[in-house]
C-alpha cells in the first residue's frame, strides 16, 4: 500500500521540554499503524500536531505525497483527519448528539433559510452510536451524566461523523471495560475493512498487537523503532518500550 | 417530567405569572392598557439590549459595556440630527457605533486576549468619556424629524410599533440563538472552547460574534430611546446595564436551566419591569428598585451559576 501520511523530523518544544525532537514516520494507506512509548514519551504531542491542535517547531507532513500545514483542527479535518483525542474534550454539558455533529451540525431548508435538522442529527447519531455501544439511545441526553466508557463511545462517534480519510485514536480504550474494549477493537478493525487510515495509540499491548499492521515505538521524543508483521508480539512491544534497543530482531 | 425538573425550566417563570396575577389585583391601573403598554416599551428597551449580553454572555463573554455603547450610539444620533443630518444616516450611524463598539470589544478578547470582564470596562469607560465629549455635558434636544419620531412614539392601531419591532427582534435572534449553526457555534464555544476550537469551529470568530451581537443591539436600541425621549444625553442608557445583567441572569433560572438563552431573558425582562412597575404603583419608594435588583442578580447567579462562573474568572 502506498504511504498515506508521511511526516519527516516533527519537533516540538514547549519551552524548555523537548515534547518530540525528530520524529519521522510512514504510515501506509489502509493500514492500522500503532504508535507506542511510555508515559511522556510525546505520542499525544505526534498526534496534536497531525490534528492541528498544536504546531510543530520544524519538520514536514505530507497527505498521499503533498506536503501539508494545519495551522487550525479545522485544517487537518479538511484535510481528511478524524481525530479523537485522550482528553476526548467534549462539551459535558451539551447532550450527545449535540456533541457528536459539533462544527458539523446539519441543516434543512426552511423558507429558504439554513436551520438545524436537529431530528436527522438525532437519528444519524443513533445509528453511529449503535455500533459502538447499542445500549445508550436517549442522543438528547447530556455527556455529563455519562461514563466514562460511554463518552469515549460520544468522542469516537464523532469522528465517525466525519467520514474522515484517516482515523486517529488516542488511548481510546483507556477509560473502558473489557467488553467496551472489545468494541472498540472491532470499530478499528471495521475502519480498516471500509478502506480507511487508522493510527492508533494505546498502552494496551495485547490491543495493539491484536489490531496493528505497523508499529512505532517513540521513546523520549524519537522514533526508536518500526515493526511490522510477525515482530508484533505484546511481548516483542514491551521489551522494546522498556529497553529503547533500536536494533532490529533480525 | 419529573416536579423538579418542572420547577427548574419553569419556576420562575410561573413565578412571573403569580407576579402578573398579584399586580393585577392589587396594584391600581396595573391592567389599563396604558400601563400595560408602558410596561411593554420598558420590555422592549430592556429586552433588546438584554438579548445582546445574553449572546456575549452564551459564549461565556461578559459585555459590561452595552449600556455606556447604547449612550453613546444615542448621542452619535442625536449629534448628526442637530447638525442637519438626514435622520436616516442619523441611525445607521448609530447602530454603526454599536456595532464597532462590540467587533473593538471581540478583538481585545480574542486577538489582544485581554479578559471580557476588563475589557468591557474599558470600552464602557471610554465609550461614557466619547458620550459627553460629543454632547459637552448636555443633552441634544429640539426639534425632530417625525418620522424619526414615529420610531419610538409612533402606532400601528393601537400598539406601539416599538413592541411589534421588539417581538420580530425576539423571534429572530432565537431562531438564530437555538435553530442556526451559528447559535450552536456560539454555544458550544462558550461551553468548552477547546472542545469547539478542536471539533473545527472557529471560536474567535464565535467570540467576536457574540460581543458584536452585543454592541449592535446597544446600537439599536439607542435609535429607539433616541426617537421615544426626543433626546439625547450621555448616560441616558445607564439604569439598563444592571436591569438587562438582572434579566438575563434571572433567564438562565429557566428553560434551559444554568445557560443564558434568549427566551429566557426575554421572560426574565417582562419579570423585571413587571416589578418595577408594581412598585411604583404599589407606592414604594424608589429605592426599593435597586435593592430587588440586587437580590434578583445574587439569588439567580447562585441558582445557575456555570456559565456565568466560566466568564467572570476567567481572568
Ligand atoms: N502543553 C504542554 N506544556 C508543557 N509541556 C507539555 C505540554 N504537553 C505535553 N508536554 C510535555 O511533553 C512531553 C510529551 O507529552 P505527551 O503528552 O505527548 O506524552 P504521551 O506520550 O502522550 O504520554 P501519555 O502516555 O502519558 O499520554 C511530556 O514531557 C509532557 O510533560
Ligand atoms: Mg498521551
Amino acid at each position: 500500500m502506498p504511504v498515506k501520511i508521511s511526516t519527516r523530523n516533527i519537533v516540538k518544544n514547549y519551552g524548555a521540554v523537548e515534547a518530540l525532537r525528530g520524529v519521522s514516520v510512514d504510515v501506509h494507506e489502509g493500514e492500522i499503524h500503532a504508535i507506542c512509548g511510555d508515559n511522556g514519551a510525546g505520542k499525544s504531542t505526534f498526534i496534536k500536531i497531525l490534528a492541528g491542535v498544536e504546531q510543530p517547531d520544524q519538520g514536514e507532513i505530507t497527505i498521499n505525497g503533498e506536503a501539508r500545514r494545519f495551522d487550525s483542527p479545522q485544517a487537518s479535518l479538511q484535510a481528511g483527519i478524524a481525530t479523537i483525542h485522550q482528553d476526548l474534550a467534549v462539551a459535558a454539558d451539551m447532550s450527545i448528539y449535540q456533541n457528536i455533529f459539533m462544527g458539523a451540525e446539519l441543516t434543512r431548508r426552511v423558507l429558504g433559510l439554513p436551520l438545524l435538522d436537529k431530528a436527522r442529527m438525532r437519528k444519524d447519531a443513533l445509528g453511529y452510536m449503535g455500533q459502538l455501544n447499542p445500549s445508550i439511545t436517549d442522543m438528547n441526553a447530556k455527556v455529563t451524566d455519562l461514563s466514562g466508557g460511554q463518552r469515549q463511545a460520544v468522542a469516537i462517534c464523532r469522528a465517525l461523523r466525519w467520514n474522515a480519510d484517516i482515523v486517529i485514536l488516542d488511548e481510546p480504550t483507556a477509560a473502558l471495560g473489557v467488553r467496551e474494549t472489545e468494541q472498540v477493537l472491532g470499530l478499528v478493525r471495521s475502519l480498516k475493512a471500509a478502506g480507511k487510515t487508522v493510527i492508533l495509540i494505546s498502552h494496551a499491548m495485547q490491543d495493539v498487537a491484536a489490531v496493528a499492521d505497523r508499529i512505532s515505538i517513540l521513546r523520549t521524543g524519537e522514533n526508536q523503532i518500526d515493526l511490522e508483521g510477525g515482530e508484533l508480539t505484546a511481548d516483542n512491544l514491551s521489551h522494546y518500550i522498556l529497553s529503547g534497543e533500536v536494533n532490529r530482531i533480525h | 417530567m419529573s416536579t423538579r425538573k418542572v420547577i427548574e425550566m419553569y419556576g420562575t417563570a410561573l413565578a412571573g405569572l403569580g407576579l402578573f396575577v398579584f399586580l393585577s389585583i392589587f396594584a391600581n391601573n396595573f391592567l389599563s392598557s396604558a400601563n400595560l403598554f408602558n410596561v411593554l416599551k420598558q420590555v422592549s428597551f430592556l429586552s433588546m439590549l438584554a438579548f445582546g449580553f445574553t449572546f456575549a454572555l452564551i459564549t461565556s463573554e461578559l459585555d459590561l459595556a452595552f449600556a455606556n455603547v447604547c449612550s453613546l450610539a444615542a448621542v452619535v444620533i442625536g449629534f448628526l440630527i442637530s447638525t442637519d443630518v438626514a435622520w436616516p444616516l442619523a441611525v445607521a450611524a448609530g447602530v454603526a457605533t454599536g456595532f464597532l463598539a462590540g467587533l473593538l470589544n471581540g478583538l481585545l478578547v480574542t486577538v489582544a486576549k485581554v479578559p471580557s470582564l476588563i475589557s468591557t470596562l474599558g470600552t464602557a469607560s471610554i465609550a461614557n468619556g466619547l458620550a459627553f465629549m460629543i454632547t459637552g455635558g448636555v443633552a441634544f434636544v429640539g426639534r425632530w424629524d417625525p418620522n424619526f419620531l414615529f420610531l419610538g412614539r409612533g402606532k400601528l392601531g393601537p400598539i406601539p410599533v416599538i413592541i411589534l419591532f421588539t417581538l420580530v427582534l425576539f423571534l429572530i435572534v432565537l431562531t438564530l440563538s437555538t435553530q442556526t449553526r451559528t447559535g450552536v457555534h456560539l454555544q458550544a464555544t462558550g461551553e468548552n472552547e477547546e472542545a469547539a476550537r478542536r471539533s473545527g469551529i472557529d471560536t474567535r470568530r464565535a467570540k467576536i460574534i457574540g460581543l458584536v451581537l452585543s454592541g449592535l443591539a446597544a446600537g439599536i436600541t439607542a435609535v429607539f430611546l433616541v426617537a421615544n425621549l426626543s433626546s439625547a444625553a450621555p448616560q441616558m442608557a445607564g439604569d439598563f446595564l444592571l436591569n438587562g445583567i438582572a434579566a438575563t441572569l434571572l433567564g438562565m433560572t429557566m428553560f434551559t436551566p444554568a445557560k443564558p438563552n434568549i427566551l429566557g431573558t426575554f421572560v426574565g425582562s417582562l419579570i423585571i419591569v413587571m416589578l418595577s412597575n408594581g412598585l411604583v404603583l404599589l407606592g414604594a419608594q424608589y429605592y426599593i428598585q435597586d435593592i430587588m435588583l440586587g437580590i434578583i442578580i445574587i439569588l439567580s447567579v447562585a441558582v445557575s451559576a456555570s456559565v456565568l462562573k466560566r466568564a467572570a474568572f476567567a481572568l
